[in-house]
């Protein structure tokens, strides 16, 4: 499925300059170069000692020891140069990823609930992995790549010309016609390797929904269907990985050509220019080796080109998310919060339809109320709404009589409980997922377990409440994670508490319990609670209706009964419910 | 069977060797053979002509550039050239031959872990981290796959004209030949010493890059709680944790990488040195000429340069191979979970039985002790009891996601074993506790993996839905069938998953039904409708109904109570209101 393309103009139409996220390294990168530069600069004196050493043979004083010593000391430089270029390039790269990642994170953990779900979870699974990884290769590879590659380049040209500069122009000419080939192939290159990144998150995507969704796979016998479905991004992947291919396969064979092409002038004009006498036999053996030299650093610039062009474009992806505005927080109120909610003109937009249109009710502290409704009629909606998660697209929504915008988020989230219709654990103790939050005292923790009703549940566990529950909570039945669920939201002991669908999973009998335990540990508590049972909420202060969006009633049950039809209809579907 | 791949890993891990993980992964070249002869013809005339340009270089300026004929040069410089015209071809032929073999490969191999992966039971998704497989399927085989599509022709390549060069090096000259490729044996024992430990290093990195990736899996699916609980803090510190652990590992790895380029180079440089001293030493006492010195030199650098950027791949080389053995790691595994023959002993008559039924997990914990119960066809069974008692495992063994650790299972009067997973599937359907939609249409999702309707029009799908009653359903959904699902699914609510997950189901018409709290999130007027759908299907279908509210099982023909490990019979529906009020807790 195609990505939306990003809106902000501004951001795109200044291209993001990814050098901007080297400067805090300059250090590094310096030494890095400077590095990268003596080794290669010693590996280019190399072929002059052996040409300097075959011609001084030939005239007859050949200092066998002063050869050896130069040489063996060139030798050792270059390694000592290499290694230590390899640990600063490590260093470099891994701090620049280790330094975007936590920047990454740090601005994605500010940003909305809509804001994630806009930009994808996925989405920025594969900015935190594949992109910075592209980045990180553009650190550890391509500066210093580009960097020998170009002194070694125009180090070999000048020594070339300045040796034979006739001979040396001749060699010379290979570096255009190299560097157009491969100008021309990749640009073909770089279209297919964007297609095969498609392909490659397309795999992907088949690749995360069949182990997410294995059991529904099995229990469907499926398993073929989806084999097919990755067959054919596979095949896909493989056509593109071979049109690559191919086009590689051309580029190498031309670039070894046109350097043994250069080999043969020298062999030819060389050897003219040696039998003439313009030009001694160790020259000749030194233009040969300088060839050799030339021909890699073309080839590798080539190809660090592809990897600069990768590594841009996952920075500019990176980019978008670091750019992103950030969620502002401009409440400042702090107070404790009496529980009075009021809803005004609330009117939601999800999509192209109104999710909810036109919601107004009250609450008063203290009070239980209970929306009922069918199925995505907008009643989650709503409880988004009153944690904030979620913004109304028209009206406001006031507690104690304030705008909910204006209190401070820290503190508003301390005071209200969110208890999530699907099952949230997480891949900690079941300390750690009940006390999710830091002010959790061990007092009201073990209340809130006690309210839950899972004291005998974390008692028959193999280590009490250290116990490590796992991610998807397989070990856990429905029912025990819905009701650490709410455990964790009574925990911050909240003024107002939100229950999406609660009971769905919750035995009648321990429901019962929980709500009088609620009653009693927790009074003066606010509920809001989405239900769809009405014989638990019969004695409610308030039961709101919404169908389809909209508020269809609201008022006590027995006020519903006297003039709701529709409420009178999911009464009746329930009756036998209420013995 | 113990699926857990954390546990896996660490008993294999260290027994294998790189050699015995290659054979493994060559084993998917097995298609390959001819091309692969082909491609290998090509690379060996292809390393043979560059490897005899140097000679020819070397004769031409000993017999002609010292005796200054330059005809001579003219002829050799002919030969040359045709042999490079020679060489263009077949470099050709084996980059496109050889890639495409590597091409093949990941293909087939991709397949292989993908197949894999369908093949095993529910209890291996159970077992491990969602974000870990995911990092080992994607990220695992994407290091292979840069190991193919970029490594595996230049590392085949190189081997070629290094081989080459060495004899060419020792034909020449044995003595300076010899001496030439002394610092090469101190190489290959190095790489021999070294390479287990670079290894490790990958595979430690590999699997912090698998964790950091759980990590962010799990803080951005459940990012809502994090807000709603003001953990945004939670959120950067375990990431931050992972972070730093992957950032120590990666310096280890990507030290451990590097350490192959300078040691290489050093041989490389000393190769040149030998040459150059020993040779003019050998000129010195006339064994030697200046022509084939410098010829000599070539092949030393034919032989060093290549080996260099060996030192390179091999370090990738080391990275795909520890990719490689965490997806072997999969591919090793077998599902638990085989069909049986069917024994003749005396398969029950009833349409279902469990016999003497254990079951426990794998860390031991005992769910089900000793039940035994039959289910008879065309009837309505509910199943209660308190959360954690073992409904949903009772239900888990009915529709064989998982074995019992003791007893049988009978099924239409055969071991359950003995149905392959087409037949079963499509004579069970169970609409698990929390379905998973797939990216996709409303449509797609319901008619997902049905054959049936696979080449029906629109219009027939439209009259599918409207006898089996469905229609009004999809109302629920904002364009009805047409109704997009995005990965993530946030936009779908629950409700409207299990309303998805029971059409696919009722569509498929199965001979036994399990709704296991199915219906749970469904408000209970269009759990009404539900109801008269299952009543609507064929007086054969058995049902089998896990459910908290009352009036979805008040109307079961009969009421199992499910606690404490223990499957009886309630008997009346106010009986197992007793149960359920007063009996002791599971939980």
């Amino acid at each position: 499925m195609a990505e939306p393309k990003p809106k902000g103009s501004a951001i795109k139409s200044q291209k993001p300059n990814m050098m901007k996220v080297l400067s805090p390294y300059r250090g590094m990168i310096v030494w890095l170069i400077v590095l990268a530069l003596l080794g290669n600069g010693i590996n280019l004196l190399l072929p002059k000692l052996i040409s300097h050493g075959i011609d001084s043979y030939m005239q007859g004083h050949f200092d066998m020891q002063k050869v050896i010593l130069q040489f063996s000391l060139a030798a050792l430089g270059i390694f000592i140069f290499t290694f230590l270029q390899s640990v600063v390039q490590t260093y470099a790269s891994e701090k620049v990823a280790r330094d975007l990642r936590t920047q990454l994170s740090e601005k994605i953990s500010k940003q909305s609930f809509a804001y994630i779900q806009k930009a994808n979870p996925s989405k920025l699974l594969t900015n935190l992995t594949s992109d910075i990884d592209s980045i990180k290769l553009f650190v550890s590879m391509a500066i210093v790549s580009i960097a020998s590659s170009l002194c070694i380049i125009i180090g070999a040209s000048a020594l070339l010309l300045s040796i034979n500069w006739k001979l040396g122009i001749a060699v010379i000419t290979i570096i255009p016609i190299i560097g157009g080939t491969f100008f021309i192939v990749l640009k073909k290159v770089r279209a297919l390797f964007m297609k095969g990144r498609e392909v490659i998150d397309r795999l992907n995507k088949v690749i995360n929904e069949s182990i997410l969704g294995a059991a529904t796979i099995r229990v469907l016998h499926s398993e073929k269907p989806e084999s097919e479905k990755f067959r054919e991004a596979n095949a896909q992947a493989k056509d593109i990985g071979i049109s690559i291919l191919k086009l590689f396969s051309l580029l190498i064979p031309i670039i070894t050509f046109t350097a043994s092409m250069a080999g043969l002038t020298i062999l030819m004009l060389g050897g003219h220019f040696v039998i003439t006498g313009s030009m001694t036999i160790g020259e000749m053996a030194a233009f040969s080796s300088y060839l050799m030299l030339l021909i890699f650093p073309i080839l590798v610039i080539g190809f660090m080109s592809n990897v600069i062009a990768q590594a841009s474009a996952s920075y500019s992806r990176i980019n978008e998310v670091l750019q992103a505005p950030e969620l502002k927080d401009p409440g400042t109120i702090t107070e404790i919060l009496r529980g009075d909610i009021e809803l005004k003109n609330i009117t939601v937009t999800y999509g192209e339809k109104p999710a909810l249109k036109n919601i107004s009710f009250k609450v008063d502290a203290g009070s239980r109320t209970a929306v009922i409704g069918p199925t995505a009629a907008g009643k989650t909606q709503l409880l988004y709404l009153l944690t904030g998660l979620i913004k109304p697209n028209e009206g406001e929504i006031l507690l104690d009589g304030k705008n909910i915008e204006m209190y401070d988020k820290e503190s508003f989230h301390q005071q209200t409980g969110f208890v999530f219709q699907d099952s949230i654990i997480f891949n900690l103790s079941v300390r750690e997922n009940i006390a999710f939050n830091e002010k959790v005292t061990d007092d009201l923790m073990q209340k809130a377990i006690d309210t839950a009703e899972i004291t005998d549940f974390v008692n028959s566990l193999p280590e009490k409440l250290e116990t490590i529950v796992s991610e998807r909570g397989s070990s856990l039945s429905g029912g025990q994670k819905q009701r650490i669920m709410l455990a964790r939201a009574l925990a911050i002991d909240p003024r107002i508490l939100l229950l999406d669908d609660f009971t769905a999973r919750v035995d009648n009998r321990t429901e019962q319990k929980i709500l009088q335990n609620l009653k009693e540990n927790y009074p003066g508590l606010t509920l809001i609670s989405v239900t769809q049972k009405i014989a638990s909420v019969e004695n409610y202060d308030q039961i709101v209706l919404i169908m389809e969006g909209e508020l269809i009633a609201k008022g006590r049950h027995e006020e519903l009964m006297a003039n709701c039809p529709e409420y009178i209809q999911i009464y009746e579907s329930q009756r036998s419910t209420s013995l | 069977m113990d699926y857990n791949l954390g546990k896996v890993g660490d008993q294999s891990a260290q027994k294998k060797s790189s050699y015995a993980a290659l054979k493994k992964l060559i084993s998917f070249m097995d298609e390959e053979r001819k091309r692969l002869v082909v491609a290998l013809i090509a690379i060996l005339i292809n390393s043979t002509l560059s490897l005899l340009s140097p000679i020819l270089v070397a004769r031409a300026i000993d017999q002609f550039v010292q005796t200054r004929q330059y005809h001579g040069i003219l002829v050799y410089a002919g030969i040359l050239a045709t042999m490079y015209l020679l060489a263009l071809g077949t470099s050709y032929m084996q980059t496109k031959l050889m890639g495409g073999v590597g091409q093949r490969m990941l293909f087939s191999l991709r397949n292989a872990v993908f197949h894999k992966l369908q093949e095993l039971p529910v209890a291996f998704f159970n077992q491990n981290k969602a974000g870990d497989l995911i990092s080992r399927v994607n990220n695992d085989t994407d290091k292979l796959n840069q190991f193919f599509s970029q490594s595996l022709m230049q590392f085949v390549g190189s081997i070629f004209v290094m081989t080459g060069a060495g004899i060419f090096l020792l034909f020449l000259n044995l003595p300076l030949g010899a001496a030439a490729l002394a610092p090469a044996l101190f190489l290959w024992i190095f790489t021999k010493i070294i390479s287990p430990w670079v290894k490790k290093k990958n595979a430690a990195n590999l699997k912090s890059v698998g964790n950091m990736s759980a990590e962010i899996q799990e803080s951005l699916q459940n990012f809502k709680v994090i807000i709603a609980f003001n953990r945004r803090d939670y959120f950067r510190a375990k990431f931050e944790e992972a972070n730093q652990k992957n950032y120590s590992s990666a310096i280890g790895a990507g030290l451990a990488n590097n350490v192959f380029t300078p040691v290489y180079g050093l041989s490389s440089n000393i190769g040149q040195l030998v040459v150059l001293a020993f040779g003019i030493y050998l000129i010195s006492i006339g064994h030697f000429t200046i022509g084939f010195l410098i010829g000599f030199l070539s092949y030393i650098n034919n032989f060093y340069g290549p080996l260099r950027q060996l030192a390179t791949l091999w370090a990738n080389f080391q990275v795909a191979m520890a990719g490689w053995d965490r997806i072997s790691q999969i591919l090793t595994l077998h599902s638990n979970l085989n069909t049986v023959h069917a024994g003749a002993n005396g398969a029950p008559h009833s349409f279902l039985e469990f016999k003497d039924v254990h079951f426990s997990y794998p860390n031991g914990k005992e769910v089900l002790h000793n039940n035994s119960f039959s289910l008879d066809r065309g009837k309505t069974y509910a199943f209660v009891g308190p959360t954690g008692g073992g409904k949903t495992t009772t239900a888990y063994l009915m529709a064989r996601l998982y074995d019992p650790t003791k007893g049988h299972v009978y099924f239409d009067g055969k071991d359950i074993r003995s149905y392959d997973s087409a037949e079963r599937s499509k004579k069970i359907g169970f609409i698990l506790q929390e379905p998973f939609l797939f990216t996709g249409t409303i449509r797609e999702n319901i008619l997902y993996g049905n054959e049936e309707y696979l080449s029906h029009s629109n219009e027939e799908i439209e009259k599918v839905f409207a006898d089996a009653g469905l229609v009004a359903l999809l109302a629920r959904f904002e364009s009805g069938l047409d109704t997009k699902v995005v990965s993530g699914g946030e936009s779908i609510s629950l409700g409207q998953k299990q309303l998805v997950a029971f059409m696919r189901a009722v569509l498929r018409k199965p001979d036994l039904l399990i709704l296991d709290e199915a219906t749970a999130n469904i408000d209970t007027i269009t759990e009404q409708l539900l109801e008269d759908i299952i009543k609507k299907l064929p007086a054969t279908t058995t049902r089998v109904i896990i459910a908290h509210r009352l009036n979805t099982i008040e109307n079961a023909d009969e009421i199992f109570f499910v606690n404490s490990g223990q499957v009886i019979r309630a008997g009346s529906l106010q009986n197992a209101m007793n149960l359920l009020m007063h009996d002791k807790r599971a939980s």
